[in-house]
């Protein structure tokens, strides 16, 4: 289960809105609870910096990966997952997305359309990167899977 | 001892620890020590064949091991080492992004100058094979923009030119030669560039690129070069690689100077965040008005190049957020810093600019004039004017071109006053007198006599076509430039 606030769900969501018809990207901050359940608190826009069009593809620096995870240690904090954007098209898992991710995070993936939210869902790859589990997710727009739609 | 930061996710195989303070001489080493009694952490880290895994990078303080000595990167006491993951995807199937088979050997002879340099290499390579870039203009800019990028082994050239060499165009646009004069820019850049690199696939674009057809035509590149000679098309160019998320490389030049930086880079500014508006029309000449010095635009478009390139190989640090400016005169390159701007009508954190515009009508120029060159207006062509000196018309003809050109050509009993000396040179004009103005194409001289008209002189006339129809229609001893 991992949680979102108001605050970096605001963020993200402006951030997305923003880099459309490109794909966003930026590290979620927050607590890991005892129960496993997962916070998040902050939301850092990183730069995507993917080199070919951006338009379906994303990229995260790794030096800006370091410099998010320093963020989270100075802040007492934890990086929890990478979030990114899908414009014009369904929060699935892609092919892409799951052999390019990394099984330690959350990867929570935004879907819009025409420059608006639409609806969004979270993942958790495997240690091969093979599969990825479908992690719910609470936001400030409700229960998420509601959106949920081919 | 060296410290190694432990990431959130795997502390729980860490002993909890955020960080772990080890012995060691080399990354190697401490990455050995740290997961020697721990399988469960040495897995996360490592293949089974005891390889890094290959979305894990290390850093040593702030610097990536891959750009040091590897795993055996010397840690000393003091050092942080951290562990990042690589992370990328979209939404884009992973075939669309799958590489060209690999190259033949014929490439790999003609690219071996790049694949033994690290940072391009094999994978460099076939990323400029993949890259597909579109070039505006194949002209001053476009040429050596296009031969450096055929040659390098960009895989697709998409380029927009409608234009048709001109005996003028030689002195700077090498794409094309002396037996092109009268041929499209198309059609000899094209077969230029077959010459150069067979493998380099040209996507032909013969129109003037206008708020219609770019956004199309743009959106099937990754990025932009931009080697256009005036402004509609620069904002227009500039706002549809913004809407589009395409980073734009920029160049200009004028005389002696020139500019490149690139724009609309993710996170940069962008052409509208350096000049949200455009200068008053006229006050900033062409080339074909204000001359340029032949050599210039190879400098500056091959720094265009060279951005284009480092671009498509991720390699090196980019000029974004920075406008290089080059003096050829005093051979010193200044760098001015860019921001993007938040207020931008078109990238920043608002932008009331969603879709393209009439770039002609932002620019002040008339879409007529902007596409044909002659000016309109109550104004004279030049059988007329020869009519009229024949039979001695009463009547002043003012030249406003510059000292030098005055120096190439003349009309008979002209009088001088260069344009930019106009306005505060009043007074040596007879308001009552009927004037002539003219210069080289007609284009300075159009904008002189309409000032005029505006200060109260008047009839004022413009000799349409300049010295050039002159030349054409009159007097063929009167040198073309």
């Amino acid at each position: 289960m991992i949680r979102i606030e108001a605050e970096p769900w605001a963020a993200m969501l402006a951030h997305a809105s923003q880099t459309y018809p490109n794909e966003c990207c930026g590290a979620m901050l927050g607590r890991r609870g005892a129960d496993g359940e997962k916070t998040v608190t902050r939301a850092i826009p990183l730069e995507n910096a993917f080199p070919g069009s951006q338009a379906s593809r994303y990229e995260v620096r790794p030096g800006d990966l370091l410099a998010a995870e320093k963020a989270a240690r100075a802040a007492n904090l934890s990086l929890i997952g990478i979030y990114h954007s899908h414009p014009d098209c369904d929060a699935y898992f892609s092919e892409t997305d799951l052999r390019n991710s990394c099984p330690w995070y959350s990867f929570v993936v935004l879907s819009l359309r025409g420059g608006s939210f639409h609806h969004a869902n979270c993942y958790l790859p495997d240690a091969d990167r093979t599969s990825a589990l479908q992690e719910p997710l609470s936001c400030p727009d409700g229960d998420i899977n509601l959106w949920q739609e081919s | 001892m060296a410290r190694i930061l432990i990431p959130t996710p795997l502390r729980p195989f860490a002993g909890d620890k955020d960080s772990v303070v080890l012995e060691a001489s080399t990354v190697g080493e401490l990455l050995d020590l740290l997961t020697r009694e721990n399988a469960e952490l040495r897995k996360h880290l490592f293949t089974p064949e005891g390889k890094l895994r290959s979305f894990v990078n290390v850093y040593v303080n702030d610097e990536d091991i891959r750009h040091l000595e590897r795993d055996k990167t010397p840690v000393a006491s003091g050092d942080t080492v951290s562990i990042v993951p690589s992370i990328a995807g979209g939404a884009a199937p992973a075939d669309t992004e799958a590489p060209v088979a690999e190259l033949s050997n014929e490439e790999i002879l003609r690219y071996s100058r790049h694949l033994i340099i690290p940072e391009v290499g094999l994978e460099g390579q076939l990323k400029l094979k993949r890259a597909r870039v579109l070039l505006v203009g194949a002209g001053g800019l476009g040429s050596p923009v296009a031969l450096y990028l055929a040659a390098a082994g960009v895989g697709r050239l998409g380029i927009v030119d409608f234009d048709v060499v001109d005996q003028s165009n030689l002195q700077r646009q090498v794409i094309h030669g002396s037996s092109d004069v009268g041929r499209k820019k198309l059609d000899s850049a094209v077969e230029t560039i077959r010459d150069i690199n067979p493998h380099v696939q040209v996507d032909r674009f013969e129109t003037a690129l206008t708020s219609d057809n770019a956004l199309p035509i743009l959106r099937d590149y990754d990025l932009v070069v931009d080697g256009t000679d005036n402004f509609p098309t620069r904002y227009l160019v500039n706002d549809a690689c913004v809407l589009l998320g395409k980073p734009n490389v920029y160049g200009s030049i004028f005389r002696f100077e020139g500019q490149a930086t690139v724009f609309a880079h993710p996170g940069g500014p962008c052409y509208r965040c350096l000049y949200p508006e455009p200068p008053p029309p006229g006050l900033v000449p062409s080339c074909a008005e204000g001359g340029v010095l032949g050599v210039l635009p190879g400098l500056i478009g091959l720094v265009q190049a060279t951005e284009t390139v480092k671009l498509i190989l991720g390699a090196g640090e980019p000029l974004v957020g920075r406008l290089l400016l080059y003096d050829a005169l005093s051979m010193r390159f200044r760098e001015m810093k860019l921001r993007r701007d938040p207020e931008c009508p078109v990238c920043g954190d608002r932008p009331s600019i969603r879709e393209l515009i009439d770039y002609h009508e932002f620019c002040g120029v008339p879409a007529a004039a902007a596409a044909e060159p002659e000016p309109a207006g109550p104004d004279i062509g030049p059988l007329q004017l020869k009519a009229r000196l024949d039979r001695g018309g009463r009547f002043l003809l003012l030249d406003v071109r510059e000292p030098h050109e005055c120096q190439i050509c003349r009309l008979p009993n002209a009088t001088f006053i260069p344009m930019r000396e106009v306005p505060k040179r009043l007074g040596e004009l007879d308001r009552g007198q009927e004037i002539v103005v003219y210069c080289r194409s007609g284009a300075r001289s159009a904008k002189v006599a309409e000032f005029l008209r505006n200060q109260g002189f008047g009839p004022v006339r413009n000799l349409t076509g300049g010295i050039l129809a002159w030349s054409d229609q009159v007097d063929p001893s009167v040198p073309k430039y």
